[in-house]
């Protein structure tokens, strides 16, 4: 593990609790990109515009089960950002400015590489897709995001011939983000997928939940959501977006590459060295809720199963 | 001094009353749902903590009288035992709710995940203590046989925070802070041990010649 001594640890912590007397403003998102009317007429036009085909297996990527509360899922969220507790994020969170929002893209040969939030929604067909997010400490919940899958967005830009990874980088504020101000992590907060991944149509752009805009804590104002991999992978709150040609670096792969590997995903049959991944406690089910059964990439194994064809996934964990 | 004079006259039992109140509360909580999304994490993690909290106190009541000059001795009993308590809660709660009473689970746990086997022998060693805990086992024990029986005490600390050093996925403000309190008393341990001074004075003997 990348640990410094545990000395200047404590002098950190130390540090940031006096740093903590810094006020933050409330800054309350605008509206500006989704409303719900919006959202409607969206799936209206989906709805109509849908014409059945062969090559689609099935008509919605969604699962049938029942999508956890929005009280469950804005007050129970890993965002170390603004806390290691469960509970932070709801907390803290408020005090990201979502608006404006630049995202910066690399591996890119066009010329503008630089997009305001707003350039990159317009003209996105709005979805509606809940999916199961299983989180790699042993619990899941349902959640209905909307956003869109992210190929709509890597097929308007032209890459690099050589991209075979894409890396994705969180936003780096300590001002406004109180965790990123310790060294609990390597920040900003990175991750990765190959560009076959990136590229399925699972692989999703989180812009809301529940018909509204995203709340902070679950990542605001645009995230991934890649449902047969575990949760860490789903990166929130994203400013930049490079193509490339290596495996790039991710930040629970690097704080313990043992536990956290570059793939991660979902996998009944490949334990976590200090937990099991066997079972999965579902969220919402209270004190004496039975434990689900894990399925291999969480239930998607016809759609994502060829991406990982006779590739070992316990050595590519 | 009035806390002073207040800790004098709160009777043990009723101590021990206040203390535990917490384990069946945090329990009816739980069933009313009034825990958060993920209840049983909770309370599991909730028990655990509060015997890792009173594990400490127990520790810390012969330091500060040795130190600090306060005395709360007459309750070290008390509050070490509730320490247990709480451990059988967590426990409980890991067994009963969490595993659903899988023994195939338990022992792979035991076998494989090294938190788990941690805080199992942690627990295992406490069970001596708890049991030589009265004064009934206090007039049988020869007083040595029975001051190293509760010495085990520093090796249930260690591991109970080796189980929660392992358990985490990274080092927390908390994680710092309990890990912080428990290296300091097992330093001043170390140092009131006749081990120790010998050495000490040995080592001062050297340099003063």
């Amino acid at each position: 593990m990348n640990r410094t001594t545990m000395m200047d640890k404590v002098v950190n912590i130390m540090g940031s609790y006096i740093l903590k007397i810094l006020k933050y403003s409330d800054v309350t998102p605008h509206n500006f990109y989704l409303n719900r009317r919006k959202f409607v007429e969206a799936l209206g036009l989906a709805s109509l515009a849908f014409v059945p085909t062969p090559t689609i297996a099935k008509q919605s990527y969604s699962t049938n089960a029942k999508p956890n509360t929005l009280e469950e899922i804005t007050n129970y969220n890993n965002f170390y950002e603004f806390g290691t507790s469960k509970t932070d994020p709801a907390k803290y969170a408020k005090s990201l400015t979502t608006d404006p929002w630049e995202i910066t893209f690399e591996g890119v040969s066009q010329n503008k590489k630089k997009f305001d939030l707003a350039e990159i929604l317009k003209g996105k067909a709005i979805q509606e897709r809940i999916y199961r997010l299983r989180c790699v400490e042993g619990w899941s919940m349902v959640i209905p995001w909307i956003g869109f899958p992210l190929r709509d967005l890597i097929n308007e830009l032209e890459l690099n011939n050589n991209a075979k990874f894409v890396a994705f980088e969180t936003v780096y504020r300590p001002t406004e983000m109180r965790g990123q101000k310790s060294a609990t992590l390597d920040w900003p907060y990175r991750e990765g997928l190959t560009i076959e991944e990136a590229l399925h149509p699972l692989t999703f752009i989180a812009t809301g939940l529940y018909g509204k805009e995203l709340p902070n804590q679950n990542g605001a104002p645009f995230r991934l959501v890649v449902p047969w991999k575990y949760g860490f992978k789903s990166i929130k709150s994203i400013t930049k977006i490079s193509f490339m040609k290596e495996q790039p670096y991710t930040t629970w792969g690097s704080e313990n590459p043992r536990e956290y590997g570059f793939y991660s995903n979902v996998n009944p049959n490949v334990d976590h060295p200090r937990w099991s991944q066997a079972t999965e406690r579902v969220i919402g089910e209270g004190l004496f809720g039975e434990r689900r059964k894990t399925e291999l990439f969480n239930g998607y194994i016809e759609e994502v199963g060829d991406l990982y064809k006779g590739m070992d996934l316990k050595k590519y964990y | 001094m009035t806390s002073s004079i207040l800790f004098k006259s709160l009777p043990v039992s009723l101590l021990y009353c206040i203390l535990l109140i917490p384990i069946p509360l945090y329990f009816y909580w739980g069933i009313v749902n009034q825990l958060g999304p993920d209840p049983l994490r909770f309370l599991e993690h909730k028990y655990g903590e509060l015997g890792l909290i009173f594990l400490l106190i127990t520790l810390s009541i012969s330091p500060l009288f040795k130190y600090a000059k306060i005395n709360l001795v007459r309750y070290r009993r008390c509050i070490g035992l509730v320490a247990f308590y709480y451990v059988v809660s967590h426990i409980c709660v890991y067994f009963f709710l969490d595993i659903g009473l899988s023994i195939d689970i338990l022992l792979s746990d035991l076998q494989k995940r090294y938190y788990i086997i941690a805080g199992f022998f942690a627990f295992i060693t406490l069970i001596p203590l708890a049991l030589t805990s009265n004064n009934f086992a206090l007039r049988k024990l020869n007083i040595k046989t029975w001051n190293k029986i509760h010495s085990f005490v520093y090796i249930a600390i260690i591991l109970s925070i080796f189980h929660f050093i392992l358990m985490s996925k990274t080092w927390t403000g908390e994680l710092y802070f309990y890990t912080g309190i428990t290296i300091l008393i097992l330093i001043l341990k170390i140092k009131s041990t006749k081990l120790y001074k010998k050495l000490s004075t040995y080592s001062n003997a050297d340099i003063s010649k």
